[in-house]
């Protein structure tokens, strides 16, 4: 396929996105500050967050202009070395919390990060996300070539790699967030991959299973879910805050700098919370058109899935829609009281840079794919001749039961 | 196939995306008012802006003088959670602090670690503050607040009262007066951040500004004060007794000029006392039995009602049977005294036969008391001399009691007793007040301690209020006085009563009661008495209580000798000048 021009909305509104969330740590950056400083003593500048966002920004861009520069082919290739730093990393991570390192970076006993000196903090689910994409897409593709989509010789590589870094992330990391966007990029993967219906409800069904021994397992979990439905607890108290923030900026919002939620009633204001505080500045309005920017950045990388050269790209396409739609809905839904917190960021948008950047890496790919997509022309063409002749053949059978 | 797949996934996402945009439509345009109302709740903060306490003024001569004063003060807080052990032991826990620290060792701060709020030193003077304060040693708060501090010392403590760690006026003025000297505080509504630190955000910020409390000036001098508390002193130790009040007062406008309770205590150190009682200002809020300087109230009544005068002569037969009990004449052993004898004398020689027979006679009857006498004495002790009910002087006083006169049993005997000073409760105040208005030319008036405000450095006197009524007529006024000094003869001849001044005076020896029945080995000594210059209405009026629990304390013996200290001291110290 010939390169062609890519789909400029694509990197329009991943621009857009990372500017609004620079926007929103500017304003709420000093405050995030000053509330650290007064409960902890520390002495953070004003402008710490907003520089180090700007950073996260642009290193997160240049991640974007890499995936799209770097040739598909050798993106593919290293699919399956991303997975594997992953697991490794991974492994190296649950070493380092055991010894009690302090390159292990912990919260609340989770243990998901490792420090990189005064970098900041790699998270090894990251790799396992996008390695993961990659490496299930040639998986599918080649199988399906093969015709053998439906045999073990993909269920059982594609089950090992899946089983693995789920565990990874659900079981030792304690990260059921990252978890449900992982489970939703294998899930979106092999369905559109086409495998048969019944295949995909038993795996479906295996993970539902595997979902409810994840949550009665882990006291912390069911704590979770009882707090939802109950409405008590700390949870209760984060989500409350998320919705007065949101409630609070009604159509067009409080303004920039005008939040009083951010001051430190709205826990992790500048990260997962990031939706809610510009649900208070920019209102109704504002994430309104934030979930739209989504939408029509989701439904483009979904035609560059439509109009793929390949199989394989086509699944990879597919996978990023998934992980971004997945993450963003995840995150939002928690933050309006639709569904349990989880604890992950919302795309482009969150403080954080290793998100920020793989998400970003996603997007080149989808965005360097979009270079290579069929004409639609050429599409729309197919499309109407397959039309057509199921038209003919309608009419013939009619016309031979006339007969 | 795979086609229809993809477009399932898309669909998903617009219904998620719908169901999104629907959820942030409910929250944000139909329950707005709703969220608000909780972001309201959970932002605003209302501020206290503390009002300042006045302060407390006494006269010194002329002028106004500062004796109950506010200094800046610091209470020093902890987070143990967050500080630096070392930092706090080598900052806070210093040589100079020793007085202020609450506990004796940093180490106590930090026994619990998880403790995020710890005062380790309260009453810190401003310059101990900013020492802490600029060596920076983190997590640690210096909370401003005032602490009473007393020029004077113990000087009228009794009466000041003191302000506690709520900063309530406790006790004395600083109680009565509470709401004056408090003031009203003000209010900061504000939106704040959650540590409660207030934000420029809010629109609606509210600021009230404080109204600080007024300075009040008493129309206690402290010289007389102080005079006044060093005689009490002295005779106390002199006598061995261990309790006595005084009061000086401005007969001619109930003007109080000291009024002194001793044993007294430290108010910047008020805890450290035995007994609540140290804090009790007598002379207004301990109704007891003064005794025989109610003979004046009963004569005086009889006088003005012109049924007896101090030469009306009686038949003294040292006691009376009344309702089958014999009361007796103190002067019981005396047969000089025995047969007929004039009020005069009976007044000099406090003969509780003489004030019986007065009352005798106010009922119109010299053989036997009647309701019609009783009922006057009632009238004339509660309505015309105001014993037995509220004076209204601006401190927390007693009413006191006294019975009625017709209803209850046994009234003849109560009624005789009442003439003499007993089976009564009445406070200091009111029998000062009482004979106030005996000396004065017979008008009452409303006893008072506060003679003004400071207001900008300047004292702005109170309307002097006017007499309150007419307790006995000038004539009867002027009889008393003369009765007054008609028991005085002997003082006068010691030289103690100096020439060229009129001092009256009477004394009261109070058995107590104890168990029920009245004690024959307890009295409380009481004398009340005025001065002034010969010819001149009297300038000063004293009353001296004094007594020890458990002991027989006569009024000659041990209050009169008080009384002339201290009337001495006032012609001194008023440099009032002899008349003729």
């Amino acid at each position: 396929m010939r390169k062609h021009r890519g789909d400029r909305i694509i990197l329009f509104t991943t621009f857009i996105l990372l500017i609004a969330g620079l926007i929103i740590i500017y304003a709420i950056g000093p405050m995030r500050a000053n509330f650290l400083n007064a409960a902890y003593g520390g002495d953070i500048s004003e402008n710490h967050f907003f520089i180090r966002q700007l950073v996260n920004v642009i290193l997160s861009i240049a991640a974007f202009v890499v995936a799209v520069k770097l040739p598909y082919e050798t993106t593919k290739k290293l699919g399956k070395w991303i997975l594997l730093a992953g697991i490794v990393l991974s492994v190296a991570l649950l070493v380092l919390a055991k010894t009690g390192s302090s390159l292990a970076k912990c919260e609340l006993g989770a243990c998901r990060w490792i420090n990189i000196g005064s970098f900041g903090s790699l998270q090894p689910a990251e790799f396992l996300k996008l390695g993961l994409l990659l490496y299930l897409s040639q998986l599918a593709a080649s199988r399906k070539a093969d015709g053998t989509l439906n045999k073990s010789d993909f269920w059982l590589p594609a089950g090992v790699a899946s089983v693995i870094s789920l565990a990874l992330v659900v079981v030792v990391q304690k990260d059921l967030g990252t978890g449900v966007v992982i489970i939703a990029i294998i899930l979106a993967t092999i369905f559109a991959s086409g495998v048969e219906m019944k295949k995909f409800a038993l795996v479906m069904g295996a993970i539902l299973v595997a979902a409810v021994g994840v949550i009665v397992t882990s006291p912390h979990r069911v704590e979770r879910v009882r707090t939802f439905i109950n409405g008590d607890g700390a949870d209760t108290y984060h989500i409350e805050n998320a919705m007065i923030a949101i409630g609070t900026g009604g159509l067009t919002g409080v303004g920039v700098g005008n939040s009083v939620q951010a001051t430190g009633y709205l826990p992790e204001s500048i990260n997962d919370s990031v939706f809610a505080v510009m649900g208070e500045t920019f209102g109704f309005l504002g994430l309104t058109a934030v979930v739209v920017i989504f939408v029509v950045m989701l439904t483009r990388i979904m035609r560059v899935a439509e109009l793929a050269a390949t199989e394989e790209q086509r699944l990879v396409a597919v996978g990023v829609f998934a992980w971004v739609a997945v993450q963003m809905a995840v995150n939002i839904m928690a933050m309006t009281g639709l569904i349990p917190l989880t604890g992950i960021t919302l795309p482009l948008l969150s403080y954080g840079g290793t998100s920020m950047m793989f998400v970003a890496v996603a997007l080149g790919v989808s965005y360097q794919l979009s270079c290579y997509t069929k004409r639609e022309k050429e599409l729309a063409q197919k499309k109407f001749s397959s039309g057509h002749l199921k038209k003919r053949r309608l009419n013939e059978n009619s016309s031979s039961r006339r007969r | 196939m795979d086609e229809k797949r993809l477009k399932f996934l898309k669909i998903m996402l617009y219904v998620v995306a719908g169901v999104i945009v629907g959820r942030l439509f409910q929250i944000q345009i139909l329950q707005k008012n709703e969220w608000v109302a909780k972001a309201e709740a959970q932002h605003t903060f209302e501020n206290k802006i503390p009002a300042k306490r006045g302060e407390i003024y006494m006269m010194d001569g002329s002028e106004a003088e500062p004796v109950v004063m506010n200094e800046q003060v610091y209470t020093v807080i902890v987070d143990p959670f967050e500080a630096d052990e070392r930092k706090i032991k080598e900052t806070i826990f210093t040589e100079g602090m020793k007085n202020y620290l609450t506990v004796a060792e940093a180490n106590e701060v930090f026994a619990d670690k998880t403790r995020r709020y710890f005062v380790v030193a309260k009453n810190v003077p401003r310059e101990l503050a900013q020492k802490i304060r600029e060596a920076e040693p983190g997590a640690v708060w210096l909370r401003e607040n005032t602490k009473r501090v007393y020029p004077e010392g113990q000087l009228a403590a009794r009466l000041l009262g003191f302000v506690n760690e709520d900063g309530e006026g406790q006790y004395g003025v600083e109680a009565a007066l509470n709401e004056e000297l408090s003031g009203k505080d003000g209010m900061l509504k504000t939106v704040a951040d959650v540590n409660h630190v207030a934000l420029s955000i809010g629109k609606d910020n509210v600021k009230v500004p404080a109204e600080d409390g007024k300075n009040v000036v008493l129309s206690i001098d402290k010289n007389i004060q102080a005079g006044v508390e060093k005689i009490l002193a002295q005779k106390m130790a002199e006598f061995g007794k261990d309790q006595a009040s005084a009061l000086v007062m401005d007969p001619r406008d109930g003007t109080v000029l000291a009024m002194a309770n001793l044993p007294s205590y430290d108010p910047a150190n008020y805890g450290n006392v035995e007994s609540a009682e140290v804090y009790v200002n007598r002379v207004t809020s301990d109704p007891y039995e003064p005794a025989s300087v109610c003979k004046g109230f009963t004569f005086a009544t009889g006088i003005d009602l012109g049924v007896l005068t101090p030469e009306t002569v009686f038949y003294n037969n040292g006691y009376e049977m009344i309702d089958g009990w014999q009361i007796k004449n103190s002067t019981y052993g005396r047969s000089d005294l025995l047969g007929p004898t004039t009020i005069q004398n009976a007044y000099n020689w406090s003969l509780n036969t003489g004030s019986i027979y007065a009352l005798k006679l106010l009922g119109g009857d010299p053989n036997q008391i009647t309701v019609k006498g009783r009922k006057i004495l009632y009238d004339y002790y509660v309505n015309h001399f105001g014993l037995g009910k509220l004076t209204g002087i601006e401190l927390f006083e007693a009413e006191g009691l006294i019975n009625d006169p017709e209803v209850g049993d046994g009234r003849d005997s109560m009624y005789a007793n009442m003439t003499f000073g007993q089976n009564l409760m009445v406070t200091m105040i009111q029998v000062a007040s009482g004979y106030s208005a005996l000396v004065n030319g017979g008008e009452y008036y409303t006893p008072t301690v506060v003679k003004g405000y400071m207001e900008d450095g300047k004292l702005v006197e109170k309307e002097k209020a006017g007499p309150v009524r007419r307790a006995v007529s000038e004539e009867t006024s002027t009889t008393m006085r003369r009765m007054m000094w008609g028991t005085r003869e002997l003082m006068r001849a010691q030289g103690i009563d100096r020439a060229g001044y009129d001092v009256g005076g009477k004394t009261g020896t109070a058995q107590v009661i104890r168990d029920g029945a009245y004690s024959m080995d307890e009295w409380v000594a009481t004398y009340v008495g005025y001065g002034g210059a010969t010819g001149q209405m009297p300038q000063y009026l004293i009353m001296v209580r004094i007594w020890k629990d458990g002991e027989t304390t006569g009024a000659e013996q041990y209050a009169q000798p008080v009384f002339n200290d201290i009337s001495n001291f006032m012609i001194d110290y008023l440099k009032i000048k002899p008349g003729v």
